[in-house]
């Protein structure tokens, strides 16, 4: 943590407030929230279904705008940034990894890795090469030529973290990335998003009800009602071991 | 073209058949009107066309003889063939006509000419010869195939009994069909024995065709003179105004039904892979990229559509010349491109339309 103090945040909140609705039946999903994100950490945000996880993270993206509070990232107001700004930093900093990984069904397994590398003018030939070694990287290599509907639930996450980090991101925000998958493979996932952390220097935020992945995550946030409570993680594991 | 697109289409192959299939019958509907349009435009004034004077002279405000009524006697035209630069005249004329045979009873545009003179004719002969007797016809060849008149039938214009001794070739202008017999015999079908639609008048070779139309008007009060460019323009531009508003209109429904089908099917396949939009706009998709997987799409099924509909057009053209032979169709490569043009225009407009369900697709979409 004290290396974080001299450290620029990748991302960072400032009593972010998200209200969903007007008047009567407005819904408040995230509260007050103030966090900083750093490279080459993987943060969990932990918490139940509605307890504003998701909102945080697409607020953090860029996906939608704070009713109140500013957030930041990589070192600029989000609300600085012009729609095309904030498409061309998805498309070169932030990759994305969701719970039913979301990969395009009509593509293989390589194409949906390279179709992000388009987005990024890199030449069909390089969009290829790079997907391939990607792929590999992940011990998926072989799946390649696959389409989504053929691989198992694991082997689509490993998929879908290749497209998160084809465009070396070093932002990666994972949504309950681990949700669909089995113990074993959910486990092996996060341990994947953390070893990207530490050797890419990439900022991880992983959101997520389970705590089984609290061993994982350098730091951890708590949500409930859309508030955040900062725990540091020998707390954090302590609080996981209680629960 | 791009991979992506090309398997959302395959994706659902039975409406990619059903929209190519129907965005092809919309280009065959199109494909078809101008090539009757082509085959009426000619059939109409081939006649003109071949039949080369230098001058055309009808009554005064007759300008044309598909649509206009001109009636000049006989006396004209001696006048006109006494002039010194005048180096024939040729009476036509027209009248339309029911021809007889058994129990079949129909009309046709009856040309009345002197067979001696070159000119008034047939532009030319499928089969047979040229009348050269008071008793003999010539008929044009979708009126004969329709109708199935042969060489050397009879047939019966009020009381007379003709020979059909030729077929011709470019007489059809799609509501009737030019038939052929001499001068004499018209008249007398008539009754007016010094009667004739026009004179086709040659002028001697280096005379200033202008100048002489400028004399037989000065000499010959209620005539009306045209040169053959004028003459032909004045038929075309007559034809058109009959024919063309109605092709345009069915033309036009043709490319707004491919319009819509197209629309239509983009819109579901976009409302179908709603979250693949959406997950394609948070991982960065520039807009234009997005835009570009519509128009692909857009533009492969007219590229099939094209295909399909050459593949299936020339043999249907030929069975409905067949099955109604007084259809003529004419096409050219001008045509088809023009064709194409159109479908390309309205791929991307079909595009456009589906375009803005874009914008409705939102990132929250994608987070569980």
């Amino acid at each position: 943590m004290s290396e974080a103090l001299f450290r620029e945040p990748v991302v960072r909140l400032d009593n972010v407030s998200k209200v969903f609705g007007r008047s009567e039946r407005a819904t408040t999903a995230v509260r007050d929230v103030s966090l900083q994100a750093y490279a080459g950490e993987l943060i969990l945000l932990l918490g139940p279904s509605g307890s504003g996880k998701t909102t945080l993270l697409t607020l953090i993206a860029g996906l939608s705008q704070p009713t109140a509070g500013r957030v930041q990232l990589f070192g600029s107001f989000i609300d600085d940034y012009t729609p095309r700004d904030l498409q061309i930093l998805r498309a070169r900093r932030v990759g994305f990894v969701f719970q039913t990984f979301l990969l395009l069904d009509s593509l293989t397994a390589l194409e949906n890795v390279a179709m992000v590398l388009g987005f990024n003018g890199h030449s069909n030939l390089q969009r290829r090469r790079l997907s391939r070694a990607l792929l590999e990287r992940f011990e998926v290599g072989y799946l390649a030529d696959k389409f989504p509907r053929t691989l198992s639930q694991g082997e689509k996450q490993r998929v879908a973290i290749a497209r998160a980090l084809a465009n070396d991101a070093d932002l990666i925000i994972a949504d309950e990335p681990t949700g669909s998958l089995e113990t074993r493979q959910g486990l092996d996932i996060i341990r994947l998003l953390h070893r990207q952390a530490r050797e890419r220097r990439a900022c991880v935020l992983v959101a997520s009800h389970d705590l089984r992945l609290a061993e994982s995550a350098d730091r951890i946030f708590r949500l409930e009602d859309g508030r955040i409570m900062a725990l540091d993680s020998a707390d954090d594991r302590a609080f996981c071991a209680g629960v | 073209m791009d991979m992506y697109a090309i398997r959302i289409l395959r994706s659902q192959p039975l409406r990619l058949v059903l929209t190519v299939g129907g965005v092809a019958l919309c280009i065959i509907l199109m494909f078809f009107l101008l090539a009757v349009y082509r085959g009426v435009a000619d059939g109409s004034v081939d006649y003109i066309r071949y039949n080369r004077a230098d001058l055309w002279v009808l009554q005064r405000n007759a300008t044309n003889i598909l649509r206009g009524s001109s009636l000049v006697s006989a006396a004209q035209g001696e006048q006109i063939s006494r002039m010194p630069e005048v180096d024939s005249v040729s009476s036509v004329l027209l009248l339309l006509a029911t021809i007889r045979k058994g129990d079949k009873v129909r009309t046709v545009f009856l040309t009345g000419y002197e067979p001696g003179n070159g000119l008034g004719g047939p532009p030319r002969l499928a089969a047979g010869r040229p009348v050269a007797a008071d008793d003999e016809i010539v008929l044009d060849r979708s009126f004969a195939a329709k109708y199935r008149f042969r060489l050397g039938d009879d047939v019966d214009i009020q009381d007379r009994r003709l020979r059909v001794v030729g077929i011709s070739g470019g007489t059809n202008a799609f509501v009737i069909q030019y038939a052929f017999v001499t001068l004499r015999l018209a008249r007398s079908l008539v009754g007016f024995p010094g009667l004739a639609t026009c004179f086709l008048v040659k002028v001697k070779a280096g005379t200033n065709g202008g100048l002489v139309a400028g004399r037989i008007k000065e000499d010959i009060p209620g005539l009306g003179v045209y040169g053959q460019e004028d003459f032909l323009q004045n038929n075309i531009r007559e034809m058109k105004s009959g024919f063309l508003p109605l092709m345009y209109t069915v033309a036009v429904i043709g490319a707004v039904v491919l319009t819509v089908i197209l629309s239509l099917l983009l819109s579901v396949n976009i409302l179908e892979r709603r979250k693949d939009f959406a997950v394609l706009k948070t991982l960065g998709s520039p807009m234009p990229f997005l835009w570009g997987l519509v128009v692909k799409q857009a533009l492969l099924i007219a590229a099939g559509a094209v295909v399909t509909a050459l593949a299936f057009f020339f043999p249907l053209a030929r069975l409905i010349e067949r099955l109604s032979p007084e259809i003529s169709t004419k096409s050219s490569v001008g045509q088809v491109a023009a064709v194409i043009a159109v479908v390309g225009v309205m791929s991307l407009a079909s595009s456009l339309l589906s375009i803005g369900r874009l914008r409705r697709i939102y990132y929250l979409e994608v987070f569980s």
